[in-house]
């Protein structure tokens, strides 16, 4: 038995845990179940796919400060690791999906200069070194990458299979994340993104705080790539590159509120739904009434879902994780 | 008495401007020492070249003498010294407690333990109802107590505080005064900047006057009390 204990403090985690638990297995137990029940595995997969790069972008921006603008090069080099791994190098797609995490972080490394700059001069050279890995793909000999028609996987596509990965990457990476929101590192990045140099001064070892945060946001997405282009059994620079990835990615993200695991979560879902109802409904305007949502969303609620509740009962922050 | 903190020869100079000139002082442990001078003497710019955040351009900074100078803020923080700043700069979008764990991160000690001991800091500091608000949420003053909370953390041998007492109402004052009253008291060696004489003139053992970058002029509160040179910087010729 342990020992029952009266602090608030351990009252709080136990809500906080609580919380943790019924979320975590409402959301594992519905995903699970879908193809079980033949629902929309297609919707269902993307969901999943969208509520891990969204947050994984939040440690990136939530908890670290940094507006990665070029993120798709994380999901685009994880694509194309995968494909070309199995369509050149005949590796089974299970092994072939690690390596696009590792593709992410080499790439994260690659960059990791770039977080010497700060705000906007950040996000920008982020946006260009993504037009550059594109460049570098795109112009890779076309028996690596497939050309312009890209690469297909052929006969590896197995929808089911590579739904439950989807999940079990989703579930590593929220996961992570929680560990993350509570851990000394999470605190460090967080000193780092309010006040780089007090938190320097406060005794953190800024670039490398940075740098891990830095590297759990790339591995994700890359892996994220890795899986979709598994599912869609097809990687083009065009759609791996897209910039809407980047855009969806953000905008679920900060819908839901940055700096909260449950933010993104709940912006990912909203969102998603949001998108395929008025797709069903208006497909035409899709695009166009998604993008006046976004901006009603950023007017009313500028935190975000989570955010402006937190904002409004700051005595709930101890307990939402 | 050891000699906890140590200047030789200091000096920064931005562009054409000078604004430390070969600044030279030491601080025992248990001892306060006093930083005086008008505005852009080079107060902060002496606290910031001791704790890593500017380079020097010559001179050395030894703590427990042991040579930091150059040497990154994380790595001399670890050395032992800690500081408040002019302006507050808390971690806003933290909780009073998480800012009070961040110079501890890196301790052995388990989260149960250090977060007992922020509680108790921030119970001192009469913060302790606030303990889940954000920083930013303090107003000027409570947000002096919680940096001079999350600077004793680590129990650093040596502290700084840059004009704790700018823009904070009398009552916090004294309040301040007791607080840093307290740490000389545990042995502590305790850089005070200010450029209001009173509060220096009560708490210090010894006061150092800065003009221009250099150091006009040194000694106990009764010579520097009396000194023209120090006058003079004050109310100018
Ligand atoms: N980062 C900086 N860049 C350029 N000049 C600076 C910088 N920091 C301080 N100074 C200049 O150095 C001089 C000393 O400033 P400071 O140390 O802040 O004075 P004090 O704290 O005594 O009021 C001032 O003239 C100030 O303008
Ligand atoms: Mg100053």
């Amino acid at each position: 038995m342990m020992p029952v204990s009266s602090r608030p403090q351990d009252s709080a985690d136990r809500i906080y845990f609580t919380l943790v638990a019924l979320i975590g297995g409402a959301l594992m137990i519905y995903f699970a179940l879908v193809p079980v029940f033949g629902l929309n595995v297609a919707f269902h997969f993307y969901l999943m796919l969208w509520i891990t790069m969204a947050s994984a972008f939040n440690v990136s921006s939530g908890f670290s400060g940094y507006l990665p603008f070029g993120y798709v090069a994380f999901y685009g080099i994880g694509a194309f690791t995968t494909a070309i791994l199995v369509k050149k190098a005949a590796f089974p797609v299970f092994l072939a999906l690690p390596f696009s995490g590792v593709a992410g972080l080499v790439l994260a490394l690659l960059f990791a200069p770039t977080l010497r700059l700060s705000g906007i001069y950040f996000g920008i050279v982020s946006l260009a070194l993504a037009g550059i890995c594109r460049l570098v793909i795109t112009n890779m000999p076309e028996e690596i990458t497939g050309g312009s028609f890209g690469l297909q996987l052929g006969s590896r596509a197995h929808p089911v299979q590579s739904f439950y990965v989807m999940m079990a990457v989703m579930v590593v990476a929220l996961a992570t994340i929680l560990w993350l929101s509570r851990s000394r590192l999470g605190k460090a990045l967080r000193a780092t993104r309010d006040d780089a140099d007090a938190a320097e001064m406060m005794g953190i070892n800024v670039p490398r705080v940075r740098l891990y945060g830095w590297m759990i946001a790339a591995f994700f997405p890359a892996v994220c790539g890795g899986v979709e282009a598994w599912y869609t059994n097809v990687v083009d620079t065009e759609t791996a590159f897209n910039t809407l990835i980047t855009a969806k990615t953000v905008i679920y993200a900060v819908a839901g509120g940055l700096g909260t695991v449950t933010g993104p979560i709940i912006g990912a879902v909203a969102m998603v739904w949001l998108d395929e109802l008025i797709w069903r409904q208006f497909p035409l305007l899709n695009l166009l009434i998604l993008g006046v949502a976004t901006v009603a969303l950023v007017l009313f609620l500028p935190r975000g879902i989570v955010g402006s509740i937190l904002r409004r009962k700051p005595q709930w922050r101890r307990y939402v994780p | 008495m050891s000699i906890a903190i140590e200047t030789r020869g200091l000096t920064k100079r931005f562009g054409g401007l000078v604004a430390l000139d070969g600044v030279d002082l030491q601080a025992a442990a248990g001892e306060t020492l006093g930083i005086i001078g008008v505005n852009g003497a080079g107060k902060t710019t002496l606290m910031n070249c001791i704790c890593g955040l500017y380079r020097p351009d010559g001179g050395d900074v030894f703590i427990s003498g042991e040579r930091v100078t150059g040497q990154p803020p994380h790595v001399v923080a670890h050395k032992g010294i800690g500081r408040t700043f002019q302006v507050p700069r808390v971690f806003r979008k933290m909780s009073l407690i998480d800012n009070l764990l961040v110079p501890v991160l890196d301790h052995r000690a388990s989260d149960a333990e250090l977060t007992e001991r922020a509680e108790g800091m921030l119970a001192r500091m009469q913060l302790i109802d606030l303990r889940h608000n954000y920083a930013e949420e303090l107003s000027g003053g409570q947000q002096k107590l919680l940096e001079m909370a999350r600077m004793l953390m680590p129990d650093p041998p040596i502290v700084m505080l840059d004009e704790p007492f700018a823009g904070v109402h009398p009552v916090l004052c004294k309040f301040m005064i007791e607080r840093i009253e307290e740490m000389s008291g545990a042995g502590k060696a305790v850089l005070l900047i200010s450029h209001d004489l009173t509060s220096i003139y009560r708490l210090s053992t010894r006061v150092v006057a800065l003009n221009q970058g250099k150091v006009i002029a040194e000694g106990g509160v009764d010579d520097i009390r009396g000194n023209p040179a120090v006058i003079e910087a004050y109310l100018g010729t």
